[in-house]
Parts: C-alpha cells; sequence; structure tokens
C-alpha cells in the first residue's frame, strides 16, 4: 500500500510571486498531522495541490502513490463552511448523500444503498434523528459534522480537513477532535488550523507551512519554533498545563 | 374575471395563452431554481437580452432575404445558447470582472436586435412584442416547440438532478468527486437559455428576469429542499401566469406586464411572512 501523501522537491507560485518553495512532505497510514502556519502562508495552495485542484510548476505529488486527479478519490474533504451557502435549501442527508457521487449511478436519483451509507454516517456523527433538519437550522458544530459525515460516506483512506474549528466554540471544538481521534483508528487525519496550541494535543506531527515546509514531532513545538513560523506576537503554548 | 372564463371558453387564442403559460411554468420552476440557489440571475438576465439579437436577426432574414424557415423563436434559440456558451466560458477562463463581461453582451446583444429591427420593413409591432411578450399571439405551432423544449428541460433536471444540486451547492466538491463540473455548468446555462426562449414568447425579454428568479426565491423562502422548491415554484409561476393572464383580459392590458406585477406584488408580499 502506497503512503497516503508523498510530496518531494515541490515549487509553487502566483505569477511572480513564490508560495510554497521545495517543499517536501510525507504521510504514512493512519497518522494524525495538523498543517499549520500564518494566513498567507501557503495552507491552502497545500491543500489545493494536494486535491489536484492546483498544479505545481515543479516537483512531484502522490496521493495514494498516484497523480491527486485519480488519488483524491481516495480523500474525504471538508471545505471551510464559510465558503458554503448557509440558506441553500438542502438537507442534513442531502448533503452527506453528496459525498456518494462518484460511487452511485451517473443517472437518476440516489440509490437506496447511498440512502442507508448516508444514514450509516449521520448515525456515526451522532447525528441520524436530524437527517430531516435543513442546514441552515443546525448549529455551526452539527453542520460541521453532517460535512464530515458527507466526507467519510465514500469511504475514504485519508480525511482532510480545512480550519474546522473557525466556527466553533472551544466545547464544540474539543468534541469534534474526540471524533476525529477515534476516526483516526481506521483512516489518515490532516487537519489545517491556525491553533498550533489546541491541535498539537491531539496530533502526532505539526507541518508548518510559510513558503517552506516543515515537519515537526509535536514534542519539538516550543516559543522558538512558534517565533520563527509566525514573527512575534504570539502568545506562548503551554502543554504541560493542558496534558495533565 | 368572470368575462375572462367565458371569453377563456369561447376563443382558442386565450386557450393556447393559457397552456402556454402552464408549460413554460415547468421550466420556469425548475431553472429559477437553479438561477437563484446559484446566484446567476445578472448572468440570466445578460442571456435573456442577447436574445433581440437573434430575434431581429431572424425576422430580418425572414423578411429581406427570404428565409421562412428562420423564425423568430428560432433566431432567439441559437442566440440564447451561444450568448450563454460564451458568458460562461468568460466567466470560467477570464480574470475579467463578469459582471461587467456581461454587461457588454447584455447592451450588444439588445443593440444588435434594435438595428436589424430597424432595417427589417413594418418593425415597430415586432420590436414591442419581443421586448414585451405577446402571450395572446401564441400559435399552435409555437405550443409545440414550447411543450418539446419543456419535456427536453424537464428530462434533462430529472436526470441529472443530483448533479444540478451538489454543483449548485459546493462546486469544488463535486469536481473532487470526479463530477464533470464544468460539463454541468454549461448545461445549466444551456437549460437557463432554453428557458429564457421559452419566456420571452410569454412575458417578453426585458421581464423574464422576473420569471426566473421571483417564483423561485418565494418558494426559497418556504421550502427546504430543491425538488420541493422547483414545484412550488413552477406552481407559483403557472399562478401568476394564469392570474395575471385574467386580471389583464377586462381592462384589455397588456398581459405580460400584468403578470409581473403581479409576481413581483406577490414576492414583496412574501417577504412579510417569516422565513422557514
Amino acid at each position: 500500500m502506497s503512503q497516503p501523501i508523498q510530496i518531494e522537491n515541490l515549487n509553487f507560485s502566483y505569477g511572480p510571486v513564490s508560495v510554497l518553495e521545495d517543499a517536501n512532505l510525507s504521510l504514512g497510514e493512519r497518522e494524525f498531522v495538523s498543517i499549520v502556519g500564518p494566513n498567507g502562508g501557503g495552507k491552502t495552495t497545500l491543500l489545493k495541490i494536494i486535491l489536484g485542484l492546483l498544479e505545481p510548476q515543479s516537483g512531484s505529488v502522490s496521493v495514494f502513490g498516484k497523480v491527486p486527479e485519480i488519488g483524491r478519490k481516495q480523500i474525504g474533504y471538508l471545505p471551510q463552511y464559510t465558503s458554503l451557502d448557509a440558506l441553500f435549501p438542502v438537507t442534513a442527508l442531502d448533503v452527506v448523500l453528496m459525498g456518494r457521487l462518484g460511487i452511485t449511478r451517473s443517472l437518476g436519483f440516489y440509490t437506496k444503498s447511498d440512502r442507508e451509507a448516508a444514514h450509516a454516517m449521520l448515525s456515526r456523527v451522532g447525528l441520524d434523528k436530524f437527517h430531516n433538519r435543513p442546514l441552515s437550522a443546525l448549529s455551526g458544530g452539527q453542520k460541521q459534522r453532517v460535512l464530515i459525515a458527507r466526507a467519510l460516506v465514500s469511504e475514504p483512506k485519508l480525511l482532510l480537513l480545512d480550519e474546522p474549528s473557525s466556527s466553533l466554540d472551544d466545547y464544540v471544538e474539543q468534541e469534534l477532535f474526540d471524533l476525529l481521534q477515534e476516526l483516526n483508528k481506521e483512516l489518515t487525519i490532516v487537519v489545517v488550523s491556525h491553533d498550533v496550541a489546541y491541535v498539537s494535543r491531539y496530533v502526532e506531527k505539526v507541518i508548518c507551512v510559510n513558503r517552506v515546509v516543515h515537519t515537526h514531532p509535536v514534542s519539538e513545538i516550543d516559543e522558538n519554533l512558534i517565533h520563527d513560523m509566525y514573527g512575534e506576537h504570539v502568545h506562548a503554548v503551554r502543554h504541560d498545563q493542558e496534558q495533565e | 374575471m368572470a368575462a375572462f372564463f367565458q371569453a377563456l371558453l369561447q376563443h382558442s387564442f386565450l386557450q393556447h395563452a393559457l397552456l402556454a403559460g402552464l408549460l413554460v411554468s415547468i421550466s420556469c420552476g425548475i431553472v429559477g431554481t437553479y438561477v437563484v440557489t446559484r446566484r446567476i440571475t445578472y448572468l440570466a438576465g445578460g442571456i435573456a437580452h442577447c436574445v433581440l439579437g437573434g430575434m431581429g436577426f431572424a425576422r430580418y432574414m425572414q423578411v429581406v432575404h427570404e428565409w421562412t424557415f428562420f423564425t423568430p423563436m428560432l433566431g432567439a434559440l441559437l442566440a440564447a445558447l451561444l450568448a450563454a456558451f460564451i458568458i460562461g466560458w468568460v466567466n470560467m477562463k477570464a480574470k475579467e470582472r463578469i459582471d461587467t463581461v456581461i454587461s457588454a453582451f447584455w447592451g450588444m446583444g439588445m443593440a444588435i436586435g434594435i438595428l436589424f429591427i430597424a432595417k427589417t420593413p413594418g418593425y415597430g409591432e415586432d420590436l414591442m412584442s419581443y421586448l414585451f411578450g405577446n402571450i395572446l399571439l401564441v400559435s399552435q405551432r409555437d405550443l409545440l416547440a414550447i411543450a418539446g423544449l419543456d419535456l427536453f428541460i424537464a428530462a434533462t433536471a430529472l436526470l441529472f438532478h443530483k448533479q444540478f444540486v451538489a454543483v449548485c451547492f459546493d462546486e469544488e466538491f463535486a469536481r473532487l468527486r470526479g463530477i464533470n463540473t464544468q460539463f454541468f455548468y454549461f448545461l445549466m446555462l444551456a437549460l437557463t437559455a432554453l428557458t429564457v426562449v421559452l419566456m420571452v414568447s410569454i412575458v417578453g425579454i426585458v421581464m423574464v428576469i422576473v420569471m426566473l428568479t421571483l417564483p423561485a426565491a418565494i418558494a426559497g423562502r418556504f421550502c427546504l429542499r430543491m425538488g420541493s422548491m422547483m414545484a412550488l415554484a413552477a406552481g407559483l409561476c403557472a399562478l401568476f401566469t394564469f392570474g395575471g393572464l385574467a386580471l389583464s383580459y377586462a381592462p384589455d392590458l397588456p398581459a405580460g406586464a400584468s403578470i409581473i406585477v403581479l409576481t413581483g406584488v406577490s414576492y414583496l408580499l412574501s417577504l412579510l411572512f417569516k422565513k422557514r
């Protein structure tokens, strides 16, 4: 089985602006990692390259041993919720069913087995009783769970989440990460986050992206590293207290 | 109102008008829902106004060069599809501001139509009926064309319902799931173009955009799913067409404008109700 993500000597630029330089990244099965870095540092670009939505100028990218356009079928993707229309007329179940595209038949409506899979996944995230609720009537945390169910219903081997906790309060954020931790028993998880302090309680490795890409085991994360990444004014991280 | 029903039983032109309105309502509900949820109202407006270019050109060729087969409806169809393709392509590829590009097509389409109509003998009535519709002039042949296009639109929407919903809701995700989102985007614009052509015969170019957006917008305030939104929008569209036609009959008002005012007032009233 090939590695979920393997990136070598990757360079990407928007016109004259270099976004990623000589990036290397390797991700093993069932790893739980976080991509962190300042806004504009290239996190989203890296994500889009992995998803095959952007083409790098040079370097190689493989997703489960294949080019991203093919390998991405194994990826469950959770976009930032803010990119979606909050008033769109869909129910929770409708949204989850969208994850069956590419698996289900192409003509006509979703099949019975699509619906069963979607219901099962909604139960998994604890929301099956809300399957008929419009998306707009769910709380921020519930919406995130619906989108996670949509990402999972295609039975991916890698789950990619873009800033999943940006709109959640602390309690809901913890629930979300507990769920991810459980899912991690079966799949590889990559979480894009701007909150190094928080995610480092859960993940094994932190991938710092700020034009260059460095992978650090969580144990290496300290003030100096964060200082290097973000520049000066970032509040100190205290793993010692939080992990008591 | 009673006079209208009496006339409806007697006059086939009124029956044709009503039947045309009801048929077009089906497409209007379906495509209107795409236009509203995908937020391409302005794009649809651009396509609608380009139609005048096609109609003017067709009429000119018919009268001056005796291309009898080239009916204004055929001209409208070609112009709408061409406009949809070009505007969609520019929207996807170019780095230009899309609203500016649409404005350019919007204006040029109309101008080309006006130039051709000006050079066509006896142009006055044509221009008015293209711009403001003339539902009472729907012929039996028009009805057949309308029914055919309607069937095509409804069948396409039904077959690809899940793809259209996904592309409207979250195009990037749909693409990652292996959906050819460019194809479905263009197909959606093509359906929009066809619906515009159907609506033009009822309410005219200038007011198409009202029928394409407001019934769906009202439906969207009460419906929880795309499918029910389409059904309610189609029902409302039929109701407004029928109501506008009936109200306009006795005082001899223009049918298209009456339909539009009724639709617009209903939309404004719907804003008073609490959203779902």
